[in-house]
């Protein structure tokens, strides 16, 4: 089975550790971003097969992270899951209206990012 | 757990540094900067902030920052003033974060009301606007905080599969109206994916598969909104789903939690049925359909192949393809996706995403095999393998796109003034020739002293070498830039003399450096256009010679050594050498009891004001053309030669120094004075008393090398210098002019190979002939540079006179 890779962009290094030990202790393969315009430049050099994206970020914020990533012609078939702590369905549909697969409530649990991504991807 | 340790680690440090940043931030703040930048970068903060004390269960951490980042937020859209009290209470704000993070940290607790007084102020100023604001989304009550953010205690162990915890479930609050059914149920679903659903990456057989955990399921793809071909969108979507889902302990919230990310992207029926009730849609049956295939039993296995070859066999019968016919069809795709061409492979480019798993199929992949292909027909409940085989190819066919992508993408460029890379050139210029003096320098006695100076010497020598080719390379450019412009003066020039001419180029990638290519274009186009004027014959004279009709130039580049040779050549007359020499005879230039060869009558052609065009022509016939040509050429270190086929065509070729800023050469040593020869034209070096020398009648000198007899010039005699060396002490430098014409120069020592930089003599002095130009050596002494082809043209003229 192919190693699935999941680029993970937030501007917290906290959260990107933590996704970082979840994920590849699930046998993902993990790419890291600071924020949505670091994001694009992996995307536009690695292959990836999901993408894992806080909303509130700095330089370019999920939103038009995600915008971007569907403006761009190979990656509309590319899952993005929104990370976030908003409780209310504010950002939330923002960024579905934007283009986002799915989305993930931080504080995560472990098993529920698992089996999401699994909904969003082979 | 020592990971967690960690991951609190990096959490504290983070925190440290956005504690900083809010310093930072609102220092400016109150020093009147309020512009939504800094806000922002507040609120990512105490968010960030947030985000991890949740993550570790720091809930007095979280519910205060979570009141502080509310209020933040209504700061940020507006709906609460910035007013220096409010700034004041932020700092205050971030004071309590600070301890918090630190109690945190230390484990100390802090007193239970530690920062209430400011939480409640917040919620003050949260109320207050809550009086004159609807239930806008971003006002959650701050005091439900303490609801919303129970702390999930992270599990950092190893993962467990989903399938087995339904504890992922959450109580979604749209669904829990419904009684839990924890009787055996029966459940039937109609799913209808619009384009959005597509739009956003969501994949119906991932839904499948996730439903399959939940019971045992029946997949039916309703495919009888599939239009006839003619009505067919490409991107509509016309295909949904009927789903049988049987498992006695289902709920319906949970079958809602597998399509909650579509929710609103599709429609979406679920209703429970009694266990006796068979699940049975009748299909309409179209007037081209089959009848309706049974609906395939999908597995947790055998779910995706099952589906794939259903849905095959379904469209294809439907659809009613003739098996011959390359037509692809695409029932749905991405619906933003630009642009449908009906090939094959046009769908692996917009799922490419989706092939990496190979046994995995998508909903793309499995429309793609809608196309009739030269794979056997399955029967709908065996198909498994089979299924893969457009896979490969379309996923290669994503990496190609994908890598293309990449490559333009890699190509960055930056912008320099030609000024700062031509200062960079001479100086690795100058540098080239210390480095090679310092070598110079180095005798037999330093040599064997030492040997560490001598190996830094070397090392020193190799930098230099790629250094300076670096540099080249950045001032190297193709000769394309010169080539393009020719076929439009070839275009003008066939029309202008009713002649008919096709230009053909070859090489046009060849790099020169950027000076030889701007010093290129006039000599070009010169060249060329003698070419189309003298050259190519009007298409009668060529019909009546039994030529083809269109005449060709040929035009083309190439590398050779450290030259780059620029060959024009035509399929014309050739030139008409008694005219040439009938011409030159009366100008002069060649005096009436000489007779030239061909070869040196060929050369005449560019003789300074020489002119053979009967007519003076408007385009190339006044006499100034080819002697340009060749100072043009010369200026820049190169050399011409034409060779001429009389009826069969010309040749002239040029030969160009790769680079205008460091020349090979050979020293020598011409009486008391160092000369140079470009190393590019010498062949070999022979000692005088090994060479066979011949007199010929007319005075002057051959030497035979290999049978063939070589004009010798006696550099001394010819550059007017005494030379006190016995002639069996002196050596011959043969050189190879243009057109592997040889000269055998005859020099008193030869002392070294090394590199100079040239310095123009006629910038500097004045053209002297037989000399293309002066270097100084790293002695600081003058050499002048041999100029091999001059001096064998100029012997024309000398016997001339």
């Amino acid at each position: 089975m192919t190693i699935l890779r999941v680029l993970t962009v937030d501007d917290s290094r906290t959260i990107l550790a933590m996704l970082h030990h979840t994920l590849s202790n699930a046998g993902f393969e993990v790419l890291q971003a600071e924020d949505g315009k670091q994001g694009l430049e992996v995307l536009k050099t690695e292959h990836v097969d999901v993408v894992i994206t806080d909303i509130n970020m700095p330089v370019m914020d999920g939103i038009e992270f995600i915008k971007n990533v569907r403006a761009t012609g190979n990656h509309q078939s590319l899952p993005i899951l929104i990370l976030t702590t908003e409780t209310s369905q504010d950002k939330r549909d923002q960024g579905k209206a934007a283009g986002g697969t799915g989305w993930i409530v931080k504080p995560f649990d472990p098993e529920k990012l698992i089996s999401v991504i699994h909904r969003v991807v082979h | 757990m020592s990971d967690l340790d960690d991951f609190k680690a990096t959490y504290f440090d983070e925190c440290s540094e956005l504690l900083n940043e809010l310093e930072e931030q609102f220092a400016a703040i109150e020093a009147g900067e309020r512009d939504a930048d800094r806000l922002n970068a507040v609120f990512r903060a105490i968010h960030s902030v947030k985000g991890g004390a949740g993550a570790f269960g720091f809930s007095a951490l979280v519910g205060f920052a979570h009141a502080y980042e509310t209020l933040l937020d209504y700061v940020r859209d507006g709906r609460i003033e910035m007013s220096d009290d409010v700034v004041n209470l932020c700092i205050r704000a971030n004071d309590i974060v600070a301890d918090h993070v630190k109690a945190a940290q230390t484990g100390d607790a802090l007193p239970a009301d530690y920062g209430m007084e400011e939480k409640d102020r917040f919620d003050a100023l949260a109320r207050g606007e809550r009086d004159d604001s609807d239930d806008d989304e971003g006002g959650d009550p701050i005091d439900d905080f303490d609801i919303e953010f129970v702390p999930v205690m992270v599990n950092l162990g190893g993962y467990q599969p989903a399938a087995e915890t339904s504890s992922g479930v959450e109580a979604d609050d749209v669904f829990d109206a419904l009684p839990m059914q924890v009787e055996p149920g029966h459940w039937e679903i109609r799913f209808t994916p619009h384009r959005a659903l597509y739009a956003r990456a969501n994949d119906p057989l991932l839904l499948f598969r996730e439903l399959a955990v939940l019971g045992d399921m029946h997949v039916r793809a309703v495919l009888e909104e599939i239009p006839a071909l003619v009505d067919f969108e490409p991107f509509a979507v016309y295909c949904s789903w009927e789903i049988t889902l049987v498992s006695p302990s289902i709920t319906e919230a949970m079958i809602r939690e597998v399509f909650e990310f579509v929710d609103g992207d599709c429609d979406i029926a679920i209703a429970q049925l009694g266990n006796s009730i068979a699940f049975d849609i009748p299909a309409p049956a179209p007037a081209v359909a089959k009848p309706a295939p049974k609906p395939a039993k999908l597995t947790a296995e055998s779910d995706r192949a099952d589906l794939l070859a259903l849905a095959d066999d379904e469209v294809a019968d439907l659809l009613d393809f003739s098996r011959d016919s390359d037509v692809a069809v695409v029932p749905a795709l991405t619906a933003e996706k630009p642009s449908f061409t009906p090939e094959p492979e046009a769908p692996a480019i917009t799922v490419q995403d989706t092939f990496d798993e190979a046994p995995s199929l998508s909903f793309a992949e499995l429309a793609e095999t809608i196309a009739p292909s030269p794979i056997p027909k399955r029967a709908a409940s065996t198909a498994v393998t089979p299924l893969r085989a457009p896979a490969p190819a379309a996923s290669s066919d994503g990496e190609e796109s994908s890598s293309g992508g990449n490559r333009s993408v890699g190509v960055q460029s930056i912008r320099v003034d030609l000024d700062k890379v031509d200062r960079v050139v001479n100086m690795v210029g100058e540098l080239v020739i210390t480095q090679s003096m310092l070598t110079q320098q180095m005798d037999e006695t330093l040599r064997a002293r030492y040997t560490e100076l001598v190996r830094g010497l070397e090392v020193l020598a190799q930098t230099t070498r790629g250094l300076q080719d670096s540099v080249m390379a950045i001032r190297a450019q193709p000769v394309k830039t010169v080539f393009s412009r020719l076929p439009r003066l070839v275009r003008e020039l066939a029309t202008k003399t009713g002649k008919k001419i096709k230009l053909e180029t070859v090489g046009e990638n060849t790099e020169i450096d950027k000076t030889v290519i701007e010093q290129l274009s006039d000599p070009l186009t010169h060249m060329v256009r003698n070419s189309a004027d003298h050259g190519i014959e009007s298409p009668e004279t060529r019909l009546a010679r039994g030529k083809p009709e269109i005449g060709t130039i040929r035009l083309s580049a190439e590398q050779a050594g450290g030259n780059i040779l620029i060959i024009v050549e035509d399929d014309g007359g050739g030139i008409n050498r008694e005219r040439v020499l009938q011409v030159a005879r009366d100008k002069g230039v060649v005096a009436p009891d000489v007779n030239p060869t061909d070869e040196q009558i060929d050369q005449l052609i560019f003789a300074p004001g020489f002119s053979t065009a009967s007519e003076v022509s408007d385009i190339s016939g006044r006499g100034v053309g080819m002697d340009v040509v060749l100072s043009n050429i010369k200026k820049i270190g190169g050399s011409v030669h034409v060779r001429s086929w009389t009826g069969k065509g010309t040749r002239m070729t040029l030969r160009l120094p790769l680079t205008l800023a460091v020349l090979d050469v050979m020293l020598v040593k011409v009486g008391v004075s160092p000369y140079v020869v470009p190393l590019s034209s010498i062949v070999e070096t022979i000692q005088c008393s090994r060479a066979s020398f011949e007199r010929v009648p007319s005075g002057g000198q051959v030497l035979q090398v290999r049978g063939e007899y070589v004009q010798v010039i006696d550099l001394a005699q010819r550059f007017e210098m005494v030379s006190e060396t016995e002639p069996e002490n002196r050596f011959v430098v043969l050189c190879e002019a243009e057109g592997s014409a040889k000269v055998a120069l005859i020099v008193d020592d030869i002392i070294g190979q090394q590199q100079v930089v040239i310095k123009s003599l006629e910038e500097n002095f004045e053209r002297v002939e037989g000399i293309a130009g002066g270097t100084i050596l790293g002695d600081g002494n003058v050499a002048l540079i041999v100029d091999v082809q001059s001096l064998k043209t100029t012997i024309v003229h000398k016997n001339a006179a």
